[in-house]
């Protein structure tokens, strides 16, 4: 291709043409424009003036450059100009292409791809034969010659080519480069992902031994960030953002979600330009931050922006040893039942005999009132505090009667009683306690009195283990450490036989206190056991399904496995236990790719080759229309306000585009709307299927819809419309300030339909799971707001029954499931703001002007198309009569109406 | 009579005869001032003080054999022993000759919204003649009618001749012979040179005829607003023109057409008629009142001018 620095010429030849503008030039200069002819009765009288000659009139100068002009642009733009040509065929030889494939490559993955794509093709329009090096592991560790690729495996190589969710490993691809003969290379192209790793600079020496080498970095700005990892801050989660070098402001939105991806808190952090990273908080409530299971980076989709979190971490798991006992007879007052109501809000709770606790030990397990453990669990329980469990013991009777010596300090054998008949002293009261308590800072209720207890032999060291006294300085609960655990006793009985310590709030916040201190669940987890994969990540950041490739990992050596093929990030146990492996916590030095001498730095960012020959075509259409103006002017034809009425009209002439009616009319009538995504077909589409479903509407029910209406959700008001339509469409995402007038919307008692619209082309419309284009922009709309539950449609639903009693709800598509809101709130009259599917309904609604129907159906027939609008009529009359039909008084006429 | 354009003709219409008398409506009958009527034999309103067919009483004088018996008043011959015949005064009619021009230089108007010249001047010169009928005048069209006719049905033929286009160049009427002592009106835009006009009036004048001259002009002809490069092309067929910048040529122009009006005007003095200049962006109106007030000889001479 012929071309001039960045513009190239698909039909030089055409360029001969200018070679005609002198001509042209000379040709236009002698023939001026023709005159205004104008009819003159008197012109008798004209001739009668003595007459002086005209001389000829020439063209205006501007006139024959306008003329020029045109012609150029007319020749030039037939000679096929293209801006930026991708000029991959400079050189010959093979050539080896290198993608880093590694977590960090995730972010702008489809623009690398893209770059990556417009390259190949212009290496293969230049014959090269091209051989592909991906430099993230795949599990196969014998270095393997990148090999030879035709074009149709070039092809699918690179249409299946997906970031890993671990980090590059050069070391590896260095190997793999040394299978190959010093000649089967002749120039690389590297799209690196700027991610160093320790063997970068010796990757590139290698490379540029094969020749010259061209690296595709991301523009400054667009480094991928990595989530460290998170503690538990007294508002709740501290976290870090890091990215390997500070190259740019950035904000980020940090998302804490829990088990059904619902988002449950969230933060935006601005790092500075130089910034390489920032610690920031999460504010949560304490429950709330207990059922945090991931925390990501919303604007990163990477394997590292995503960290997962597991049991360690969350609630701790407290274990009740429980043999049986008396519980049958008095269910109410025996010491498990006041445990597990006080442990409840704060811990999960098992209640099993002592040696099944042991099996799958908890982090804290509590004895109330045994004397004695028996002997064969002696020594687990005894490795079980050594590695760091907690072993709470209440006193009791059967406790004073023999205790044994795994107590934090020596017991006196038999109880005190204070109070009584027999008795002087009265019940006392819990003194305050001492600041080096664990407890301090609670504050003993003076009601709070202890009848009995169980006494501590005095020792030297009695007064340190003592946690808390009562008044008369006894110790009622002492504690000692034990290996890395701790052994806690309380002097009294968790019930209210004893104390009304059990009966108390007192006694809740202690116990917390109490579990707070210990490890977390897995702490004194069996090292060995094997951990099968649950569920991995993708290079993208999604949890999905076990990757081809994950091994098991023994649970002791999860915390020093760096993620890879073997060991993908992600869950691994069962659903019951499971640990979280991240890909973050081995990336610690984020650092950039290093300057390499001799390697050339590009930028993916390029603009595909643009053809500019149709745009310079349209310019000389332009200029035809004006050189016509002018003719006409010159000649007498237009008159100047015309032409600037003309001008003016084509100046201000408002685009066609679907705008929102003003508020009175809105407000008027009922109307449907939809949102205006940009995109015409989807558009129209909408706007169609809206009225076709008004027309049905008006037909059937009492309710006259006027003419749907179209929003642009940054600038519309929403609040005339009691339903919106929202199709997904590709390229259509509403910035923050949509976002959240479309929440607030929500939140005010608007319904909206949201529509994928491709239910066919996947898994069914299953939020939070992997799935189709637009399940994966739904999601990402959906991550926006703050959406509540969801459920599958419930049978009763009022929507399956506000107007016509229906099951199901095909729109253009059969089958896809639909989702709202599982607890509506009340005070939008329990409607459900959410109503998520993607049968894409608007397409079976939508009819054109004289009512026919505009698109097919799958399976089709006009039953689904009935039972389409069915749904429709019922949506509308949901969104506005709410939850009317749910009423109980309705109940019997509806049933009758089953039964038949 | 206000006029707004939406009334008024449109151009290449032809005019109707109940639009002129609706401009006429507001005039009384014009009767033709004639010291002298023309010397035909119509009756009409103006007395011969001699005996003769008309209206007006003009003498008794006895019955003579021969007389008709219906002609006897009966009521003098009561009064006496003989018999009285009533004699009436002769009265006869005056005849206005009419020329509306009709040429191709007559079919043009300068703005759309104007009515062409030729439209205008037919309207006048059909309104002229529907006061006259209703005055019992005689009207006629010069070298068509060698005698004036009368009577509303007349009007209806005069509408439909008016509005057919005349043969090619007639600006203005052949010599014709015309009765002595009748009167002519020649509508039209009088742009013919100077010579052609003087041999026309003053060959008129010399059989006696008095005559009222209408110069109906558009209002580009006048002012001549044209700017820029134009080519004029004349309308009966003079060739064309073309100027490079017209508004140079506007001063010269305007004087050249004032000069012409003058030439007219000092023929029309010289011969002892009259000449009315009209637009065909102002009212008919005032142009049919002057005319009005010419024939009648109510008013100055000098009224009609503009």
């Amino acid at each position: 291709m012929f071309g001039l620095g960045a513009i190239g010429f698909s039909a030089p030849w055409v360029l001969m043409g200018l070679v005609a503008l002198p001509a042209i030039w000379w040709l236009v200069r002698l023939v001026p424009p023709a005159p205004r002819q104008t009819r003159f009765p008197a012109l008798q009288l004209l001739l009668d003036i003595a007459q002086r000659q005209e001389t000829p009139e020439r063209t205006p100068w501007w006139l024959i450059l306008l003329r020029l002009v045109l012609a150029a642009l007319i020749i030039v733009g037939l000679a096929g100009p293209v801006l930026d040509p991708v000029r991959g065929g400079d050189g010959s030889g093979p050539l080896l292409i290198v993608v880093d494939d590694g977590w960090a490559a995730a972010t702008h993955w489809n623009k690398r791809i893209e770059a990556l794509e417009a390259r190949i093709a212009a290496a293969e329009t230049a014959d090269r034969p091209i051989r592909l090096l991906l430099t993230a592991p795949d599990g196969d560790d014998l270095p393997v010659a990148p090999p030879l690729l035709d074009r149709a495996e070039l092809r699918g190589a690179v249409a299946s080519l997906q970031p890993k969710p671990w980090a590059v490993d050069r070391r590896a691809a260095i190997a793999d480069l040394d299978q190959l003969s010093p000649d089967a290379v002749s120039e690389t192209l590297w799209l690196a992902d700027g991610l160093e790793d320790g063997a970068a600079a010796d990757f590139a020496r290698r490379l540029r031994q094969f020749g010259p080498v061209t690296r595709l970095d991301m523009a400054p700005g667009n480094a991928p960030f990595a989530l460290g990892a998170p503690a538990p801050a007294d508002q709740g989660i501290e976290i870090e953002v890091a990215r390997p070098i500070g190259d740019g402001p950035r904000r980020l939105t940090l998302l804490a979600r829990d088990e059904n991806g619902r988002v449950l808190g969230r933060r935006t952090v601005e790092v500075g330009a130089e910034e390489p990273g920032r610690s920031t908080e999460i504010e949560l409530p304490t429950a709330l931050r207990n059922k945090v299971t991931r925390v990501n980076i919303a604007e990163e989709e990477t394997a590292a922006a995503v960290r997962l979190l597991d049991g360690r971490w969350r609630r701790r798991a407290v274990g009740i040893a429980f043999e049986g006992g008396d519980e049958a007879v008095r269910p109410l007052i025996s010491e498990a039942f006041y445990l597990e109501r006080a442990l409840a809000p704060f811990a999960d709770v098992r209640r099993a005999p002592l040696a099944d606790l042991l099996r799958a030990p908890p982090s804290v397990i509590l004895l109330p009132d045994v004397g004695q453990v028996p002997a064969a669990l002696r020594p687990g329980l005894e490795d079980f505090i050594d590695k760091g469990g907690i072993l709470l013991r209440f006193a009791g009777p059967r406790f004073a009667v023999s205790a044994d010596d795994l107590l934090p300090v020596k017991i006196r054998l038999g109880d005190r009683a204070l109070g009584g008949a027999l008795s002087w002293t009265e019940p006392a009261a819990i003194a305050p306690f001492p600041p080096d308590s664990p407890f301090a800072g609670l504050v003993p209720g003076p009601d709070v009195r202890v009848r009995r207890q169980v006494l501590a032999e005095p020792a030297f060291d009695l007064d340190e283990k003592t946690w808390a006294r009562l008044t008369d300085g006894t110790p009622l609960i002492t504690g000692a450490r034990r290996g890395s655990g701790l052994i806690v006793l309380v002097h009294t009985s968790a019930n209210n036989d004893w104390s009304d310590l059990a009966l108390s709030g007192l006694f809740v916040d202690m116990l917390r206190r109490i579990v707070d201190l210990s490890d977390g669940e897995a702490a004194a987890a069996e090292d060995e056991r094997g951990l099968p994969p649950f569920a991995n990540l993708d290079g993208f950041g999604h949890l999905g399904g076990v990757r081809p490739g994950a091994g098991p990992i023994t649970a002791g050596a999860l915390a020093e496995t760096t993620p890879g093929p073997r060991a993908p990030p992600g869950y691994y146990g069962d659903s019951s236990a499971r640990r979280a492996l991240n890909l973050s916590p081995s990336l610690d030095g984020l650092a950039p790719l290093p300057e390499m001498p001799g390697v050339a730095v590009e930028l993916p960012e390029r603009a595909p080759a643009r053809p500019l020959g149709p745009w310079l075509l349209v310019a000389a259409l332009v200029l035809v229309a004006v050189d016509l103006l002018i003719a006409l002017r010159l000649s007498g034809r237009l008159v100047p306000t015309a032409l600037g009425a003309f001008l003016l009209a084509v100046g201000v002439l408002p685009p066609p585009e679907a705008r929102a009616i003003d508020a009175a009319d809105a407000a008027a009538t009922i109307h449907l709307a939809y949102v205006v995504t940009g995109d015409n077909t989807t558009d129209m589409m909408s706007e169609a299927g809206l009225r076709g479903l008004s027309a049905a509407i008006t037909q059937r029910t009492a309710v006259e819809p006027g003419s749907p209406v179209g929003l642009d959700l940054e600038t519309d008001e929403l609040a005339f419309y009691p339903l919106i339509y929202w199709p997904m469409a590709e390229g259509y995402e509403p910035g923050p300030v949509a976002m959240e007038r479309i929440d607030s919307y929500l939140k005010s008692g608007g319904v909206v339909l949201f529509d994928t619209r491709d239910v066919t082309r996947g898994a069914g419309a299953v939020p939070g799971l992997g799935g189709t284009a637009g399940e994966a922009l739904l999601r990402r709309t959906l991550a926006q707001l703050d959406v509540p539950a969801l459920v599958p449609l419930p049978p009763d639903h009022v929507l399956t029954k506000s107007f016509y009693l229906l099951q199901s709800f095909p729109g253009r598509y059969e089958g896809g499931p639909l989702w709202v809101e599982a607890d509506a709130s009340p005070e939008n009259d329990g409607v459900s703001g959410y109503v998520i599917g993607g049968n894409d309904w608007a397409a079976a609604w939508a009819v054109d002007q004289r009512g026919h129907p505009l698109a097919a159906l799958e399976p089709g027939g006009p039953r689904q198309r009935e039972m389409a609008l069915r749904f429709g009529v019922n949506l509308v009359l949901y969104a506005l009569t709410g939850n009317y039909k749910a009423d109980q008084v309705h109940v019997p006429a509806l049933l009758e109406r089953l039964g038949q | 009579m206000p006029e707004s354009p939406r009334q008024s003709m449109s151009p290449g219409q032809g005019v109707s005869a109940l639009q002129a008398e609706a401009l006429g409506a507001g005039l009384p009958p014009l009767l033709v001032e004639a010291e002298r009527v023309a010397a035909t034999v119509e009756q009409g309103v103006h007395g011969r003080r001699r005996v003769g067919a008309g209206d007006s009483f003009w003498q008794f004088r006895p019955y003579r054999a021969g007389d008709e018996i219906r002609d006897i008043d009966w009521r003098q011959s009561a009064r006496s022993a003989r018999v009285f015949v009533r004699e009436r005064e002769w009265e006869a009619a005056q005849t206005v000759f009419l020329w509306v021009d009709r040429s191709a230089s007559m079919d043009y108007a300068g703005d759309r919204r104007l009515p062409t010249k030729g439209a205008r001047a037919a309207l006048l010169g059909l309104a002229l003649a529907s006061l006259l009928v209703r005055a019992g005048e005689r009207v006629g069209l010069i070298d068509r009618d060698p005698i004036g006719h009368s009577g509303r049905a007349y009007l209806l033929t005069l509408a439909e001749i008016l509005s057919r286009p005349s043969p090619p160049n007639a600006s203005l009427p052949p010599a014709a012979e015309l009765p002595r002592d009748c009167r002519a009106v020649i509508v039209g835009d009088l742009l013919r040179p100077e010579a052609e006009l003087i041999r026309l009036v003053e060959g008129f004048a010399a059989r006696g005829v008095r005559g009222h001259l209408v110069q109906v002009l558009d209002p580009a002809e006048v002012d001549f607003p044209f700017t820029g490069r134009n080519r004029f092309v004349g309308l009966e067929g003079e060739g064309n023109l073309l100027i490079g910048r017209a508004e140079s040529l506007a001063e010269a122009y305007r004087e050249r057409l004032a000069a012409h009006r003058d030439g007219v005007e000092r023929l029309a003095r010289r011969t002892g008629w009259t000449v009315i200049q009209h637009r065909t962006d102002h009212s008919p109106s005032p142009a049919l009142l002057a005319l009005f007030l010419a024939l009648a000889d109510l008013g100055q001479r000098s009224l009609g001018r503009r």
